[in-house]
């Protein structure tokens, strides 16, 4: 089973309560079991007795974390309690005990068409995925970015990368995808891939390396392009609080690309504070800490599909942080968790890439 | 099982509860309730590793408000339910262990900050916040708490509260008791009631000390009023290498009774200065006890106090300065024992005898305990430090720990080789003047020695307990209660 190649892991995360503040789900479901601990726990019980992995709560309780990776970034010795679950994940769907509304996604995944459409043939590449494409704005405020850099680009639209299928446990059809996503991406002679979903930007740096595939171009988050390109930022972007994205703080450990743009675009930074028990930067941080994921479950992709009403509360709790709802400005980093508090909450949220063509 | 799922009384039970809190919040799934059947305790833990099944409650139930726990209170009592706390889950006592079934009123939902007073210096919070939330929320304004102990970041505001729990600034700032204004507490019969609105006064016996510590046997404590405190615009650490642990010790004794105001002491006895200093601190400082200690307040006040406590640590006891770098060392590195990795682990076998007593008896309760754990269990290690301390005397830290190799793969024989390692020592430290414990409460663990500890006046405890909750549906089995 793959959970066996996780059971020092789920030794270490089993009795470990280190991370419990920042499990995003049991903050806003208060159930313990959607604890790294308790869900390590569990997957304890399974490598020792395998018949509990066809345990309905226990497969719900799996298909429920959000899997920011805010624990493992957390953790002083990175046990990966995401590698637990995801490594269940692919057993529960190996073992075909897959729930009904995880395989009927997995099916129309698998239908979609890995390579992607291009626009034409250029060294910088932006590609528009699922999350981005529903985003228009997003997609809009790259052009004007690209615009005032002076570079000229083309455009990779549909495809898909295999992550979402990855998340879900469908690993081998998640391959597949990837490699043949990645062939269509060399095979377009682009240099540079510019992406706004930070999941995108996770399978092209870490599933690529993962799988042993080999990406021809150097890839980049929108807001690594937006901050480096020679770009004229008129206007500062005024007061801003900034929503760390999971794939880009905890998957990849960028800080520091969304805080140069940030600073590029002399967006202020409301309020600093100090505490003994901080362990992230200060700057632009949103509600009382940096470490809590604020996303609405950026880090498995599409838990507003699965987990529909978690996603709702899970943004409520975001909505909830906020100083002041009306007129905090609130900047992400993904098109999805942008369209998550656009729909459930009564924040005004922006993108880096919206906030910055703003400032152009 | 108090009642089997298969028995319609299930689900009237169950309809309830719903009714008292709503229905998204009863749960009896598998996964919620696995999840209240472990705590921090070695003896679920172990189990649990075995494969072993762990006693679990029949219903999870997350009452909104005091109302809501006040309502599920007169449930429990109409049908004689056990009714265990839950806040984070954290004990190392096993104090939330739902040994007898029944409800696991768990208190999470209860997160709100409900007002910081800055006049008073004081923050007003529901009990079920996560400690560390609760923490950054009062930093948000620029004060602290000043309870910042190694659970912080996993135990909520009541655990502390309900187990009299003490963080790593105590001996400046202190317990959580001195740190309390008042409570708001359900009662066993779901009356919702407050304790006087300050801690000092003169008007009776003092119903906040009683609720205190009482681990969910005497009611629920749904609210709280803690004091608050500006930053402090200075904090400074240094640490000191003696030449063994008693020299070390008279050292801190008289730091303590120099009245000057450490906000931190800590003493790490020969052995666990080799292993952990080293391991958890990164440095190679040699044999020895390892003493660190900080100051914090206003910038020269600290300085002039650390002006004299080094005078304490260099004069008469001739300490090695490991200067600042020793002592930020420790503070930065405060929490990083309790990781995986650092902390003890299964299949270890192992418990921390946490024990406080005067200055007049806490070495002897110390050399006691390592004695008897020494000689009745050789293949034991016994390691200690004293890690929280007061005017007159302090908090000892011993720990025991079996490899894993040592420990019996019969969960029966485990735990019976554990609890007599248990019994030994903690009856060691009270025949030596020690009491049990300091900050982690009594629970399943520690409820057998509560008459040893207590005498003649356990009795007045149980009559507490009697006529506060006459169903005794309150954490049965817990603190000997």
């Amino acid at each position: 089973m793959n959970i066996d190649n996780f059971v020092e892991d789920v030794k270490k995360c089993r009795f470990c309560f280190m991370c419990r503040h920042l499990s995003g789900v049991a903050n806003v479901s208060f159930r313990e079991s959607d604890t790294p601990r308790i869900r390590s726990s569990m997957v304890w019980g399974v490598v020792l007795d395998r018949l509990k992995l066809s345990n309905p709560d226990f497969i719900e309780t799996i298909y429920s974390s959000d899997m920011s990776a805010a624990c493992r970034f957390h953790c002083v010795n990175k046990w990966d309690e995401n590698g637990i679950v995801l490594a269940a994940r692919r057993d529960i769907v190996e073992a075909g005990f897959a729930p009904v509304e995880v395989s009927k996604l997995a099916k129309k995944f698998a239908a979609i068409p890995a390579a992607p459409k291009f626009s034409g043939k250029a060294e910088l590449l932006y590609y528009v995925d699922a999350d981005t494409a529903a985003l228009a704005t997003e997609s809009a405020a790259f052009e004007k970015l690209a615009k005032a850099a002076g570079v000229k680009f083309a455009v990779a639209t549909e495809g898909d990368c295999g992550k979402a299928l990855k998340v879900l446990g469908y690993a081998e059809d998640a391959k597949k995808k990837l490699a043949e996503f990645v062939e269509a991406l060399n095979a377009s002679g682009a240099k540079k891939i510019v992406v706004s979903s930070p999941y995108v930007y996770d399978a092209l740096v870490n599933d690529v390396a993962e799988d042993g595939l080999k990406l021809s171009a150097k890839v980049m988050h929108v807001s690594e392009f937006a901050a480096t390109a020679k770009i004229k930022y008129a206007k500062k972007a005024g007061s801003v609080y900034y929503l760390e994205s999971d794939y880009l703080k905890n998957y990849n450990d960028n800080l520091k690309f969304p805080r140069a743009l940030l600073a590029k675009i002399k967006a202020k930074s409301p309020q600093e504070f100090t505490t003994d028990i901080q362990e992230t930067p200060i700057e632009f941080m949103f509600g009382t800490n940096n470490e809590e994921s604020y996303t609405c479950g950026e880090g498995a992709v599409v838990l507003n599909v699965i987990r529909p009403g978690l996603v709702r509360k899970m943004a409520k709790y975001v909505e909830s942080k906020a100083d002041d709802v009306k007129n905090d400005v609130v900047i992400v980093a993904s098109p999805y968790t942008k369209i998550q508090l656009a729909k459930n909450t009564k924040l005004n949220v922006f993108t880096l890439a919206e906030i910055a063509a703003q400032c152009l | 099982m108090f009642v089997s799922k298969d028995n319609y009384m299930f689900e009237m039970i169950r309809t309830e509860l719903a009714d008292a809190v709503g229905a998204d919040f009863v749960n009896t799934g598998d996964s919620d309730k696995f999840g209240h059947s472990i705590d921090y305790y070695w003896i679920p833990e172990m189990w649990h590793d075995r494969g072993m099944p762990t006693p679990k409650p029949d219903f999870v139930v997350h009452p909104g408000s005091a109302e809501e726990v006040a309502k599920v209170m007169k449930i429990a009592n109409q049908y004689k339910i056990p009714v265990v706390t839950w806040g984070g889950g954290s004990g190392s006592q096993g104090g939330a262990l739902p040994i007898a079934g029944g409800i696991i009123l768990d208190t999470k939902r209860m997160n709100r900050v409900l007002a910081i007073d800055e006049e008073s210096l004081t923050v007003t919070a529901e009990t079920g916040i996560i400690m560390r939330q609760l923490e950054w929320a009062v930093n948000k304004r620029g004060y602290s708490t000043m309870h910042l102990p190694a659970s912080i970041a996993c135990a909520t505001i009541g655990g502390f509260l309900a187990h009299r729990g003490t963080g790593v600034l105590s001996t400046k700032w202190g317990k959580i008791e001195d740190m309390v204004m008042s409570l708001e507490v359900v009662t066993p019969t779901g009356e919702i009631i407050n304790t006087l609105p300050v801690p000092r006064h003169a008007s009776g016996p003092d119903l906040t000390m009683m609720f205190l510590g009482s681990e969910g046997t005497l009611g629920v404590i749904t609210k709280v009023c803690l004091k608050i405190h500006p930053k402090p615009e200075e904090r400074q650490f240094r640490a000191y290498l003696f030449k063994d642990f008693h020299t070390a010790m008279s050292a801190g004794a008289d730091l303590m009774r120099s009245r000057l105001r450490p906000c931190a002491v800590r003493l790490y006895d020969e052995t666990e200065t080799l292993t952990h200093v080293k391991k958890v601190f990164g440095i190679d400082i040699g044999s020895g006890a390892y003493l660190v200690f900080g100051f914090d307040g206003n910038k020269d006040i600290v300085e002039l106090q650390m002006k004299y406590a080094r005078e304490i640590m260099e004069g008469k006891y001739k300490g090695t300065d490991l200067g600042s770098k020793g002592g930020d060392l420790w503070w930065k590195n405060k929490y990083k024992f309790f990781y995986p990795g650092y902390m003890f682990h299964l299949p270890q076998a192992f418990g921390t005898l946490d024990t406080v007593a005067d200055f007049a008896h806490i070495e002897k309760v110390y050399w006691a305990m390592k004695k008897v754990v020494n000689e009745k269990f050789p293949k034991a290690r016994f390691i200690g430090h004293f890690s929280h301390w007061y005017e007159w005397g302090c908090m000892l830290y011993a720990r025991f720990i079996f490899e894993g190799r040592d420990v019996p793969q019969d969960p029966r024989e485990a735990a019976a080789l554990y609890n007599a390692v248990w019994d030994a020592a903690i009856r060691a430290a009270i025949e030596n003047g020690g009491v049990i414990n300091e900050h982690h409460g009594v629970g399943l663990k520690l409820g057998r020695y509560m008459k040893d500890l207590y005498k003649n006046s356990f009795p007045i405890l149980e009559g507490i307990k009697n006529t506060l909750d006459p169903n005794h549906i309150m954490n049965p089995g817990k603190m000997g209660l």
